[in-house]
């Protein structure tokens, strides 16, 4: 029997101790036409990796609503800026959406358009974490962009988020005001709670009450002194509630209630360059791990336009034989979102002003897997989203979307 | 005994002629001595019967701890987790509707069956501790949130109330009248003396938000985002800045019939209640039928 014992505690701790912390935050659990449709992250760029508890850092980018938004989700007419990380591993100390503060929602974003976020972040907790940022859209949920591990050292109990109030209240630390004052009125609380109680338990309890009850004698159970201690106590939880009400009142006189609301901004200028794409065909070869898109693009713009990136859910497929396209790699973006097999052009030539041209896009890798997008094939509408990033020889970029139906193609390997 | 729990004593001399004070049953007090005589059990019985009341607190602790708890989390989960959800329009309404029914279901059994007027008080003290194990264990040992974002409510100083006007009264009738209102009345003004610190303002990237928007804001929940929050919406302005003070009043009105539902449910569910086995549930059981013997 002990023996069978120390095994079954063995294992409860072997299982106990193989349990590892979450390192992210289930992204490629999200459907691929919620990260392929909805909204394309580009130019995001943390300003540091490794920071030490309190030390700040920026994140900070643009997004693409898409035009092509899945019926299934919920429009972005209620949106909020946000990061996501495993617990609150970092603090969030300012946000903005096209420059406009952004502690609260937005409404009225449109589709088609772009919109530039900052977010200025600080170590909080040490460890790695996963950080994305994320626009949470109301009935969707949120839509995250690339996460990057951020390194944070230091000591856990060095952080503190020192704020000062508008009535010049200097707080040390935002983590523990007002803590020991709440916590102060629940310990008196469950001591005038834990006395009345004291008062009833320590006489006799549930059998000798329910047989005397049975019997007929309540007058035995209850008499007018607990009739008056029950007065007493009454008085005493009236004063505390009335008098601590009148005494909060009194030291916190400008008080403000929780702000809420929602700010409007407008997107981005549109780009005076652009280009139109139409996808002839589109197929995504399962076992080759290869998206394969037959486009006809058309510049509208007035300088020649070579097609850089074809970005989509974050990964980024890069014309690697265009230098302009490769020097636009932000050095902190996430390279596990790179596809390093790239994108292969059926034509490499520029597409000169007012001219249509068919270019066959390729991008094969097996991020495709990887991040779980091809189940995009089981979706109710089999359609595809992303964005086409085209340079001008003055490094002018031109960032358009294109997206269509797409069908699976089951070829063999070979 | 009167199944709606009124009653009154009549006599403490009943007390005097009753007492036959018995040996080592660990009650020194006369009355409680009496009780014991009335009660019938034996010294041997009535030291078991402390045992078993020790276990029954235990078992009343752990579990309405953790029943509580959960409708609580189940049904107004957010208000009462964060800080930054306790808003003066809708928290002092949700909170107490909610919180009142399982104490008032305890109270309902504990004086009916035992007349014993702290069931109320007994819920409203095993949900406190259970919600700060709660935020303790979860929220700052597992996920690492401050304790100022999580400072819960309690529903303490209603549920002393509803405890009080019973014992005074000893009608069910005027306690959810009187110790309802009071028990969705007093969530207001209990709360906001331990929460006032939290609605101190400040200015934030040139907007005003209270100290309890900005905890909110500064420790991410990922997956909160401020739209969630319910704050203020409808049509209480015409009442300027006391809009708490009407919602405070609004849930004692309803305060009161949820006390007088959940005690009546409180009751139901407390009822020993046999039913007859069939011959086939008999069968399994490894019990003859009836018909079979």
């Amino acid at each position: 029997m002990l023996l069978k014992l120390i095994k079954f505690a063995a294992v409860c701790v072997a299982f106990i101790a193989g349990v590892s912390h979450a390192a992210a935050h289930g992204e490629r659990a999200q459907e691929p036409y919620l990260r392929t449709r909805t909204v394309q992250f580009y130019d995001v760029h943390f300003s540091k990796t490794d920071v030490k508890v309190n030390e700040r850092f920026e994140l900070t980018g643009k997004f693409r609503l898409m035009q092509d938004w899945p019926d299934a989700v919920t429009p972005p007419d209620i949106v909020f800026l946000s990061s996501i990380s495993p617990g609150p591993t970092i603090a969030r100390v300012e946000t903005y959406l096209n420059g406009e503060p952004a502690r609260q929602s937005f409404a009225g974003l449109e589709l088609g358009r772009d919109y530039e976020f900052r977010m200025v972040l600080e170590g909080r907790t040490p460890g790695s974490s996963h950080i994305h940022p994320s626009i949470s859209i109301k009935g969707s949920g949120p839509l995250v962009g690339p996460g990057q591990w951020v390194n944070i050292s230091g000591e856990a109990h060095s952080f503190a988020f020192p704020i000062k109030t508008m009535t010049g209240l200097q707080i040390e630390d935002l983590q523990t005001f007002g803590l020991a004052h709440a916590v102060g009125w629940h310990l008196a609380w469950l001591a005038v709670a834990a006395a009345w109680l004291s008062f009833w338990l320590a006489r006799p309890l549930i059998l000798p009450r329910w047989l005397v009850l049975q019997k007929g004698r309540e007058d035995l159970l209850i008499s007018l002194r607990d009739t008056g201690a029950g007065i007493i106590v009454a008085a005493i939880v009236l004063v505390m509630v009335f008098g601590g009400y009148v005494r909060a009142s009194a030291e916190y006189p400008y008080n403000v209630p929780l702000q809420s609301g929602l700010n409007r901004v407008a997107p981005l200028p549109a780009s005076p360059a652009y280009v139109e794409i139409k996808v002839i065909s589109a197929t995504y070869d399962v076992p080759g791990r290869s998206m394969r898109l037959a486009t006809q693009i058309t510049n509208k713009g007035s300088e020649p336009l070579s097609i850089g990136e074809l970005t989509t859910a974050n990964i980024r497929f890069l014309n690697q034989s265009l230098p302009v396209a490769m020097a636009d790699v932000d050095p902190s973006y996430p390279r596990d979102l790179i596809a390093r097999t790239g994108l292969k052009l059926s034509s490499d030539t520029p597409i000169n002003p007012g001219e249509t041209k068919e270019v066959r896009v390729e991008a094969t890798d097996a991020v495709w897997e990887l991040e779980r997008l091809v189940s995009f094939l089981t979706d109710v509408d089999s359609k595809f989203g992303g964005l086409l990033l085209l340079y001008a020889p003055n490094g002018e970029r031109v960032i358009a979307e294109m997206g269509g139906p797409i069908v699976p193609v089951f070829t063999e390997l070979k | 005994m009167n199944p709606s729990g009124e009653g009154r004593v009549t006599s403490t001399a009943d007390i005097d002629a009753a007492a036959s004070p018995r040996e080592n049953t660990r009650f020194k007090d006369k009355k409680d001595e009496t009780v014991i005589s009335v009660s019938g059990l034996t010294p041997s019985a009535a030291r078991y019967s402390r045992l078993f009341d020790v276990l029954v607190v235990a078992a009343v602790v752990t579990i309405f701890a953790g029943a509580i708890h959960l409708h609580v989390m189940l049904t107004v989960g957010d208000w009462d987790m964060y800080v930054d959800w306790k808003d003066r329009q809708y928290w002092p309404l949700v909170m107490p509707v909610s919180m009142i029914m399982f104490p008032a279901a305890l109270q309902a059994i504990f004086w009916v069956n035992f007349r014993l007027p702290i069931g109320a008080t007994v819920g409203a003290t095993v949900l406190l501790i259970a919600t700060w194990i709660g935020r303790y264990a979860n929220w700052w040992i597992w996920t690492g949130f401050p304790f100022t974002e999580g400072v819960p409510s309690q529903a303490l100083a209603g549920a002393l109330l509803m405890d009080m006007t019973l014992i005074v009264l000893r009608n069910s009738l005027f306690t959810s009248i009187i110790g309802g209102f009071a028990f969705g009345f007093v969530f207001w003004p209990s709360n906001y003396s331990a929460l006032a610190p939290f609605y101190l303002p400040v200015e934030h990237q040139g907007m005003v938000a209270s100290l309890a928007d900005m905890i909110g804001y500064t420790f991410p929940r990922s997956n909160m985002p401020e739209y969630l929050r319910i704050i203020e919406r409808g049509t209480l302005r015409t009442f300027g800045s006391s809009v708490s003070w009407v919602s405070a009043a609004f849930a004692g009105f309803i305060c009161i019939f949820m006390h007088q539902l959940w005690w009546r449910l409180g009751l139901f569910a407390s009822q020993a209640t046999f039913l007859k086995n069939s011959d086939v549930v008999k069968s399994f059981m490894g019990i003859k039928s009836s018909v079979a013997s």
